[in-house]
């Protein structure tokens, strides 16, 4: 047998430098890189280096042996390889001056294919979908360029293309569910086929040259390369899917790039954003079907019980509110405003949205139109005002988006100091435990009640601390009733309460039994004849027996823990070990807020008291002194 | 009298005076059209008129007599051309290699006509639905019939000998190598006008690990540069020859080593009597080794969120972007951004091990110096004289420029 060499099998041979790799597959660095982008294949790190390097401990860049030998099949290594002939032959051209078949070669330039790439990359659409993010944020980044050295003019202009196309879509589809101002941009989440799609758009600014120290520019180059195609492709298949004309047909006017949009970057911009307000040409008459999403909701009614379907449901309500959360509105920008996302958010949810015509293109009616209902401004003060619109700042459109309901507007008139812009990202219905701001802040319905009891309290502070309970119990049940109600409107029916909130359901029962008695002196005669004639028994407050609850709960668990597989005990206790954390933590904080509150209370209403003593006192003074 | 005189005198007796001729015989009618302009030629027109022209070196080839030929028919002598005649074969092909070449030039200029259409009509390559479901029988004719002659199986190993083959891709190849998410969501301090206990968390976020990077250079400066202590020459000589001083000899040596065998002799009949804390101590060194696995086990696991190490340079988190309070507009107006996005973008792939972490490096130029020619020599002003003029220039320029600012 022959004796086995060192570094001949195992981690040596699984691992292949990259200079070896260049020598394999004959291509250059450069060439090297981009094939290595356009196909996916990236660097690894060995566990252990020194055997993978055959003995040395220097850091090479590593990439494994399979995925090099997979290269050598791909067909476009043969394009790269053309480049250097069709360089020498163009050359050649050049230097005898022989332009006419100069001319010809160029416009036969060897173009990469890279359908089947992107097609090996994402087997499915939904792949491609989910790959999306970065997709997408680099091309609006690139969107915005100038032409640079490593970065031509037909790049950008392409970028353009493509994501204004797939704002496009994303209107027409509706899909948008969250966005979000930051300060590196505008964040934007839509829902594209079950896909949570999130990008960034930049704020727009001139634009600023980036030093070459920190981002290697040919290599983000390559990377939007491969992505134009891959958005190419998705934009396709989703107009296609909504039965939309590709490529969208915009009016001649706009994304004509003349010698003048080139050089002037504003008005290059305003055509993009004109390019938006324009509705696309359809391949069949149908208008939208609103009604699929009903019908998929009908299906899951049957065991309406759970709780997952419950939030399942209401996030399908809340959703197709959203869709035509703007239906009906007319919105007119200022210019100081950034209209690019404004524009996207008021389309996408059905608005219709103008500017100022003079100064940017696009614009479908002007400032005077009195049907207008809102016109938003980012400044102080505005000299000529009209009564019947709303003077807004732009946050309120941001807001309402992501509260998915319209925002009474007195908080975001003009001049206001904004209330905080909240992240969407972060879920307001999560477990842990949530401050009181935050939730008024999410539901402004709270905040009038929060309030009310505040100053009912104030008013009251010279009564028994038994009524100021009694107030707060009041407030408590009010509260509840709004929440019923609210609830019922959601649902569009009782059924859909969950079993968890049974306690204002008692509530909610015992004021209907006030009002009926207050009712009675005015119909008493006739319902006591109704009384006599049905037998019908007056209806008793269905009580809990809150022991008896626990009970269950407590049995039900039990059986959850039985029936959970020997192999997922470990995780099982885990989740309940967390929830049960979590719920401590919660409650902790929730204590630690009511002492905070009353020791507040406390010294407040002491204040008070000596307040008034003194005044009491002083009173006695005076009048002693007066006798 | 002049000569002059004379001489008219006797033009006008043999031509005739002016007053003699008639108006015919002077002026001639223009008939020409009136606004053609004498055209001027550009020097590409004239070169082409000039080509058209026979060559200057063949004009003494060129028969110019007049004396005819005495030989009435001369034989001509075709010479024999070299190489094909490509017009020929173009025009009527002869033989099947000139119709193949006919064909492959048709389609040449098929695919170069729609390039430039293409190209004119802004189509991109990209209109097609590559995520359609394809029947491979569609794409090789003759696959597919309707009296199901061909089965699926034979189409199926038909296909396998005709059609291209595909390369598998390797599973490997989609694996994900971080467990890092790929497409970061913002902090909710990140807000432009954020909600105070956010922006406040965020701070701390930023403060913590500003507070690690510093912890850590100091760690580096006192296990570097203050372990060591500064000394002159003299002093650290002297230390020198001090430790190198002999010491005891021999003898104490062998007193040295003799204590330390008594010491090792004692410490094992010791042992023997603790048996009982030594098993506490294997005990706690088990435990030891138990919390070392943990450890290494944690560290592992936070290893797989991390970016790899895929070259030279190791990966650096980069700052987290944050407004600093004053910043704070709380309007859309007076937003300052913080990052630049293709920075931030450039990271991202870096930290999902993208790209190798890499740093540009630029190559120094040589200084050179330069010596002048003494031909070339301005007497009293040297090369290197004018370039330390020109930088004087230039600072006194720099220096006005921020006084005026």
């Amino acid at each position: 047998m022959r004796r086995p060499k060192k570094y001949e099998s195992g981690e040596a041979t699984q691992y292949i430098s990259r200079r070896a790799a260049l020598r394999k597959l004959q291509l250059s660095l450069n060439d090297f890189r981009r094939l290595c982008i356009l196909k996916g294949v990236y660097p690894r790190e060995p566990k252990h280096r020194r055997r993978a390097q055959k003995g040395s401990s220097e850091i090479k860049v590593l990439y494994h042996t399979k995925d090099i030998r997979f290269l050598l099949h791909e067909s476009i290594v043969w394009t790269l390889r053309d480049y250097k002939i069709f360089a020498k032959k163009s050359n050649r051209d050049r230097a005898i001056k022989d332009f006419r078949n100069l001319k010809r070669r160029l416009a036969l330039f060897p173009e990469i294919k890279l359908d089947h790439i992107v097609k090996e990359r994402y087997p499915t659409f939904i792949d491609a979908l989910k790959d999306l993010d970065d997709c997408l944020t680099l091309l609006f980044l690139f969107s915005t360029f100038p032409s640079l050295h490593l970065i031509p003019r037909e790049q950008s202009n392409l970028c353009r293309r493509l994501t204004i196309e797939f704002l496009h879509y994303v209107i027409a589809s509706k899909s948008l569910r969250k966005v979000f101002i930051s300060i590196k941009g505008y964040y934007f989440q839509a829902e594209i086929k079950g896909q949570k799609v999130t990008w960034i758009v930049p704020h727009y600014y001139p634009f600023k040259p980036q030093s070459r120290q920190e981002v290697d520019f040919k290599v983000m180059s390559i990377f939007v390369e491969f992505y134009t195609i891959m958005l190419g492709f998705t934009n396709f298949r989703l107009f296609h899917g909504l039965n939309l004309a590709y490529p969208p047909q915009f009016p001649s006017s706009v994304l004509q790039d003349s010698e003048e949009s080139l050089k002037d970057e504003a008005s290059f911009v305003s055509d993009r954003i004109a390019a938006l307000n324009f509705e696309l040409l359809r391949t069949d008459k149908v208008q939208e079907d609103e009604e699929e999403l009903d019908i998929d909701m009908e299906l899951l009614e049957q065991d309406g019980d759970s709780k997952r379907i419950i939030k399942m449901k209401q996030e399908a309500q809340e959703v197709s509110r959203l869709r035509t959360l703007f239906k009906g509105l007319k919105f007119f920008i200022n210019r100081e405003v950034p209209r690019e996302p404004l524009v996207i958010l008021i389309r996408s949810f059905g608005g219709k949205v103008s500017w100022d015509s003079s100064i940017f293109a696009g614009s479908t009616y002007d400032e005077g139109d009195e049907t207008i209902t809102h016109q938003i401004v980012d400044r102080p003060s505005i000299s000529t005002q009209y009564i019947s619109r709303d003077y807004i700042q732009p946050q309120w459109v941001f807001d309402c988006v992501n509260q998915r309901q319209l925002l009474p507007t007195n908080k975001y008139f003009i001049g206001e100091t904004l209330p905080p812009h909240l992240s969407p990202f972060v879920d307001s219905k999560r477990d842990s435990y949530i401050p009181p701001e935050e939730k008024a802040l999410l539901d402004p319905s709270l905040i009038e009640t929060h309030v009310q009891s505040d100053d009912d309290s104030e008013d009251e502070a010279q009564e028994e601390e038994e009524t100021v309970d009694q107030e707060l119990l009041d407030a408590q049940l009010q509260l509840a009733y709004q929440q019923e109600t609210a609830e019922y409107k959601k649902f569009g029916g009782p059924d859909g309460v969950n079993e968890d909130e049974e306690d204002p359901e008692d509530d909610d029962d015992n004021e209907d039994d006030d009002e009926e008695e207050e009712e009675l002196d005015e119909k008493t005669k006739r319902l006591q004849e109704e009384k006599q004639k049905m037998s019908v028994q007056s209806g008793k407050v269905h009580k809990v027996n809150k022991r008896q609850v626990h009970k269950a709960e407590v049995d039900e668990h039990r059986l959850q823990a039985r029936m959970v597989k020997p192999r997922h005990r470990n995780l099982f206790r885990k989740l309940i070990r967390e929830k049960q954390s979590k719920e401590k933590e919660e409650w902790l904080l929730r204590k630690k807020r009511r002492t905070i509150e009353a020791s507040e209370k406390e010294a407040r209403k002491t204040a008070k008291r000596e307040a008034r003593k003194e005044a009491a006192a002083a009173a006695a003074k005076a009048s002693k002194l007066g006798k | 009298m002049s000569k002059q005189f004379l001489e008219d005198q006797r033009q006008e007796e043999r031509v005739g005076t002016f007053a003699d001729k008639q108006d015919e015989d002077l002026f001639v009618v223009d008939t020409s059209l009136q606004n053609t302009k004498a055209t001027v030629l550009s020097v590409k027109q004239k070169r082409k008129m000039n080509a058209k022209k026979p060559m200057r070196s063949h004009q003494a080839l060129e028969n110019t007599s007049k004396v005819q030929d005495p030989i009435a028919k001369r034989n001509h002598v075709r010479q024999k051309k070299n190489g094909r005649n490509i017009e020929l074969e173009v025009c009527n092909p002869t033989k099947p290699r000139h119709r193949q070449a006919n064909s492959d030039r048709a389609q040449y200029y098929v695919k170069l006509e729609q390039r430039l259409a293409d190209k004119k009509n802004k189509k991109l390559a990209v209109e097609k639905d590559i995520w359609q479901e394809v029947d491979f029988r569609d794409e090789i004719p003759g696959l597919k019939d309707e009296k199901g002659w061909i089965s699926r199986d034979l189409a199926l190993h038909t296909a396998g000998n005709i059609g291209k083959k595909v390369v598998k891709t390797h599973a490997s190849l989609h694996h994900k190598t971080t467990k890092a998410k790929k497409f970061e969501l913002p902090h909710p301090g990140m807000s432009y006008n954020p909600a105070p206990e956010d922006h406040q968390a965020l701070i701390e976020q930023v403060v913590e690990r500003e507070e690690g990077i510093i912890k850590k250079e100091q760690h580096l400066k006192r296990v570097t540069t203050s372990m060591f202590s500064k000394v002159t020459l003299e002093e650290r000589d002297r230390r020198r020859l001090k430790r190198n001083e002999p010491s005891g000899g021999q003898k104490a040596e062998e007193l040295a080593r003799q204590t330390e065998l008594k010491r090792k002799l004692k410490q094992q009949t010791a042992d023997l009597i603790r048996i009982k804390s030594i098993r506490h101590e294997l005990d706690d060194e088990e435990e030891d080794l138990n919390d070392l696995k943990k450890r290494r086990k944690q560290r592992a696991e936070k290893a797989k969120f991390e970016p790899k190490r895929l070259g030279r340079h190791k990966f650096e988190e980069p700052d987290l972007d944050l407004n600093l309070p004053e910043d704070i507009a709380g309007n859309l107006r007076n937003v300052k951004t913080e990052s630049s996005l293709l920075k931030d973008r450039f990271h991202t792939l870096q930290r999902n091990n993208m790209l190798p972490t890499t740093k540009l490096v630029s190559r120094k130029k040589s200084k050179v110096k330069r010596f002048e020619r003494n031909s070339h020599k301005e007497p009293g002003v040297s090369y290197n004289d004018l370039k330390e003029r020109r930088r004087a220039a230039a600072a006194a320029a720099k220096a006005a420029a921020n006084i005026k600012i």
